[in-house]
């Protein structure tokens, strides 16, 4: 059998999916004899290659973020949404309640650090944030979630070892199930 | 007391007339979800998620406030009332702002558990995302209403059970919510003995004592009717 290719993507969150997924241990050997990880945060910043297992942390929050995962969407057979904030847009939501305007003012004019000289950062070269956070399945089809805040490292071990060994694994038979 | 026959779940049982087909079930050891059913209080049919189906009705009614009667075919866990149960759990969440993982009920909430159970490991509908006040003005408890769900146990606790009837419903629709007073800040209140069983009532991180935090609340809904029973003793 050859080796399949298998990435993670860090969108919109916290990095502790990530955190997570480090968390699987000396696991992370049955995993690179099945499998070659060809992309991930740590590498340079080139897109996406095909790839057969892809999973991906946190949220749309950006315009960046959008054409990241509708390329992602294109080049992964199975695309896996990890953690809550990809699942349910999580703590990234919570500014969803407010205007985009007032989330920027809070975060760079009012903020008490900013001793009344803040100003909202607008350079050309910086992303756009979108009006709304959104969690994945909102913008491109998903294959598999794994929800949880973040996922316990058995259970991205668990999902990711039954799809590289093509058998589609089922969260809530073994009670994996898990929000926050 | 007379009893009648009826079947559930192709079991055929003999039991007693007057109660509702949620007692019934609960003593012959059938689960059904509950969410707006607390032990003590008056049954309201608010969540929707204890439904049945009963033979020649082609409706599912709900089992908390369906009183059962002789020769009933009841099912409690058909495809259909799993399907409606799964929606009823992601309209949950998708109509107000759960965020579990900065939640002082994490771990402990009976809708999370009533996620689990019904297998709902994503949202299939837009989250509505409303702006949900937080009402922290009594000095040891919080009302929050971006994890209500309007099951309406703090309500009927504290009017029938403590008797100060702080708590009331107002609007309707997803607009609903619950209010203290005459949507008044709790704080203020001119009826609440802040006797805290609006706290153990609640199911979820709704409404919580000031104390704790994070994934730290720990409830006792059972003490509703607990103290119901030992009242009845006392006299
Ligand atoms: S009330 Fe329950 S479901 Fe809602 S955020 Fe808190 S833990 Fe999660
Ligand atoms: S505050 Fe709690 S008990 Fe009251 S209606 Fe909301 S969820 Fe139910
Ligand atoms: S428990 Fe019956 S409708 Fe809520």
């Amino acid at each position: 059998m050859s080796k399949k290719k298998i990435a993670t993507i860090w969108l919109g969150g916290c990095s502790g999916c990530h955190m997570s997924l480090l968390d699987i241990d000396e696991r992370i050997l049955d995993v690179a004899k099945l499998a070659d990880i060809v992309k991930c945060p740590i590498v340079d910043g080139k897109d996406l290659p095909e790839v057969d297992i892809v999973l991906v942390e946190g949220s749309v929050t950006s315009d960046e973020h959008l054409r990241e995962i509708l390329h992602i969407r294109k080049q992964a057979k199975a695309l896996v949404a990890l953690g809550d904030c990809a699942v349910t847009s999580n703590i990234t939501g919570m500014r969803n309640y407010f205007d985009l305007k007032e989330v920027f003012d809070t975060a760079y004019v009012n903020a008490v650090s900013n001793d009344k000289e803040g100003s909202v950062p607008d350079h050309p070269e910086l992303l756009k944030l979108r009006d709304k956070v959104v969690p994945l399945q909102e913008v491109v089809k998903v294959d598999f979630v794994i929800p949880g805040c973040p996922p316990d490292a058995d259970t991205i071990f668990y999902v990711l070892f039954e799809f590289l060994n093509d058998r589609i694994p089922n969260l809530s038979e073994v009670k994996k199930l898990r929000y926050g | 007391m007379p009893k009648i026959s009826v079947t559930i779940d192709d079991k055929k049982l003999d039991v007693d007339v007057g109660k509702t087909i949620l007692e019934i079930c609960k003593e012959s050891g059938i689960e059904i979800l509950t969410m707006c059913h607390l032990k003590g209080l008056t049954d309201v049919g608010a969540c929707r998620l204890c439904l049945v189906e009963i033979e020649g009705i082609n409706k599912l009614l709900s089992a908390c406030t369906t009183k059962i009667a002789a020769n009933m075919i009841i099912r409690t866990k058909t495809e259909k009332i799993k399907r409606y149960q799964r929606i009823t759990s992601e309209l949950f969440f998708a109509e107000r702002n759960h965020v579990c993982s900065v939640c002082v009920a994490n771990g402990k909430c009976d809708l999370q558990k009533l996620g689990y159970k019904t297998e709902m490991d994503h949202i299939r509908y837009p989250y509505l995302f409303p702006e949900c006040n937080v009402d922290t003005s009594h000095p040891w408890y919080v009302l929050d209403h971006n994890r209500c769900i309007m099951c309406t146990r703090c309500v009927r606790a504290c009017g029938e059970v403590e008797g100060a009837h702080n708590w009331n419903v107002m609007n309707r629709g997803y607009q609903v919510r619950v209010i203290s007073d005459f949507d008044t800040p709790w704080g203020e209140s001119v009826t609440c003995t802040s006797c805290g069983k609006c706290v153990h009532a609640c199911p979820t991180g709704a409404i919580w004592p000031k104390a704790i935090v994070q994934g730290q609340l720990e409830k006792k809904p059972e003490i509703i009717a607990e103290l119901i029973e030992k009242r009845k003793m006392n006299l």
